[in-house]
């Protein structure tokens, strides 16, 4: 158990070290897409949307647009940045002659998908907490978990694509038809209350508008605890079963 | 002791069976050798004794323990130089070091000195800073040794460890394997280099579609397979006059697209087939580990090999 949790450590670093040469290149998309987001839409679009839900539309995105974050950090490392390890440059064949077994792959895996989240969401609320978006600062050392809660559902979602892939251009195909809607549909740009319940329904069936439920209430400080009891509790729920499932498939792919 | 104790391991991957019922002892200190041609089982046998292919049926220990269950513990004691090189490419010569040193747990304070110590032993110490792109193919090869060495293992696995690399490259890994060998480490060989495998093994089992054809010494094999001589022509045209001497003093006569090859158990027929026939052969020489081969592996050779 703790050789388990030293090995899941080591492989986080292994992960940091390589991430960390490309920094820049690695943090910017990321960050920077929803700053442009924030920039067009809550500038530009705002200065015709003064009230929504009874707020400038520049508050009412910052929270949903942080949290998207960890939904592309994960998506992506998931599924390209996993597929190109596995099959191309094959790091867990030799990996797997070292103690590290096929758990600690992928466990290693589920706590770098996390923390990534959690950095990338927090990155972006302190970024949007200078320009005053965040009503009580205190509550900004709780975002990180925001962060996570997304990070493992989406970032499972995209071990789950890796295991079906049959080569590395069908992940457009999960992105366009999957990813894309997930992050335009969830409410980010939207209040979901007055779509046609059938959308709300698939919305709120599928991981990314608990976690915007759950960033709002952080970011304004609303019904935190309930919040967090009801949406977060979901999320834990999604990552139980989406971790245990991509975990099922990539074991099968990793071990014969 | 015994490292590796394989009784009629099987793997079936669904309905293709990879190693059909293969039994071998390798005991401490030898250097044990599988030779087969491709496709025959030999990584998916090597993938086995790290826990990465479970076994279908038989029994397989490796230091006395389950290589599945107790994987990670067999692991520690065993570095294994795969078939591909799979190191890290996003990472430096010492990084990728210093990660698997952290991966096999060696303590930070010693991780610097064995790292330099292996790059040294692998003559690679001027690389330690190259990216791994840099690197050739041989330097990429010797690195993958120093890799299977961090954990100062007791049993070493080298699956085809000078495939692909030049005459050079290969005999200084040759020297190296000795070397290792002599410091007492337990070595399973996987090649497709007869001589290589006649020189390095002190035992060799050679397989075939996934079954066991013949296990033995190299002098042994050679002595019950292919005794004596070999002469060896290499034009496909001419051979009428040698392949009827041959014919007439019973000698074993094998001929195929690259020429005729005629076995003998004395020298000396060979030499008065050469005068009576006065054509020479491309090649005189005692049989070896290659004849002994082709003959057991050689004939069915099919187009899915
Ligand atoms: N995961 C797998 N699923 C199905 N078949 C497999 C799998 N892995 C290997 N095989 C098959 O098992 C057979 C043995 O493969 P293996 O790699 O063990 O051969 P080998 O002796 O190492 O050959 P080579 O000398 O070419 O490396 C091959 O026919 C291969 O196609
Ligand atoms: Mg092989």
């Amino acid at each position: 158990m703790l050789e388990t949790l030293r090995l899941c450590v080591q492989l986080t670093k292994r992960n940091w070290i390589v991430y960390r040469k490309d920094l820049i290149a690695n943090v910017s998309p990321t960050i920077f897409e929803p700053i442009f987001l924030i920039l067009s839409l809550g500038v530009g679009l705002g200065y015709f949307i003064t009230d929504i839900d009874g707020r400038s539309y520049t508050a009412f995105l910052a929270p949903g647009l942080a949290v998207s974050t960890a939904l592309f950090s994960s998506f992506f490392e998931s599924s390209y940045g996993f597929y190109i390890r596995m099959t191309f440059e094959n790091i867990f064949k030799a990996m797997l002659t070292t103690p590290i077994g096929v758990h600690e792959v992928i466990l290693g895996e589920y706590i770098w998908l996390s923390i990534k989240g959690a950095m990338m969401c927090s990155l972006l609320a302190i970024g949007f907490a200078c320009f005053g978006l965040i009503k009580s600062l205190w509550l900004l050392p709780l975002i990180p978990i925001a962060g996570v809660l997304i990070a493992l559902p989406c970032g499972a979602l995209g071990l789950i694509a890796t295991s079906y892939v049959k080569n590395i251009n069908q992940f457009q195909t999960v992105y366009a038809f999957f990813i894309a809607p997930l992050f335009f549909f969830s409410g980010i740009f939207f209040p979901l209350a007055q779509m046609p319940n059938s959308l709300k329904y698939i919305a709120y069936a599928l991981p990314l508008a608990h976690g915007v439920e759950v960033s709002r209430a952080l970011f304004w400080n609303e019904n935190v605890l309930y919040v967090l009891g009801v949406h977060g509790g979901i999320l834990i729920l999604y990552s139980a079963i989406l971790c245990a499932f991509a975990y099922y498939r990539i074991q099968k792919i990793l071990q014969n | 002791m015994k490292i590796i104790s394989a009784k009629e391991v099987t793997k079936i991957f669904s309905s293709f069976t990879a190693v059909d019922k293969l039994s071998f002892e390798l005991r401490k200190g030898e250097c044990f050798g599988l030779l087969g041609p491709n496709g025959a089982g030999k990584s998916t046998f090597i993938g086995m004794l790290y826990g990465v292919n479970s076994i279908s049926s038989g029994n397989l220990e490796v230091f006395e323990m389950n290589p599945k269950s107790q994987a990670r513990k067999v692991k520690q004691r065993m570095g294994v130089v795969t078939q591909d090189n799979a190191l890290d490419d996003s990472l430096t010569v010492i990084e990728n070091m210093m990660i698997y040193a952290s991966f096999l747990g060696v303590p930070k304070k010693e991780r610097e000195k064995r790292i330099k110590d292996l790059l040294d032993f692998m003559n690679l110490s001027h690389k330690a800073n190259a990216p791994i792109r840099f690197l050739s193919g041989g330097m990429k090869r010797r690195l993958v040794f120093v890799r299977s060495l961090l954990g100062d293992p007791e049993l070493l696995v080298l699956d085809e460890p000078t495939t692909g690399l030049d005459p050079a490259v290969r005999h200084l890994l040759w020297g190296k394997v000795r070397d290792l060998k002599a410091k007492g480490k337990t070595i399973l060989l996987t090649t497709h280099y007869m001589h290589e495998a006649e020189i390095l093994c002190d035992r060799i089992l050679v397989m075939n579609k996934g079954k066991s054809v013949a296990e033995g010494s190299p002098s042994e094999l050679i002595q019950k397979y292919c005794p004596g001589y070999v002469a060896v022509y290499d034009q496909i045209e001419k051979n009428e006059s040698v392949k009827k001497f041959g014919e007439k003093h019973n000698f074993l006569i094998q001929e195929d697209r690259s020429g005729i090859y005629l076995r003998a158990p004395k020298f000396e027929d060979l030499l008065k087939m050469q005068e009576e026939t006065k054509t020479f052969a491309a090649q005189l020489r005692p049989a070896n580990l290659e004849d002994v081969f082709l003959q057991l592996t050689g004939q069915e050779l099919t187009a899915d090999a």
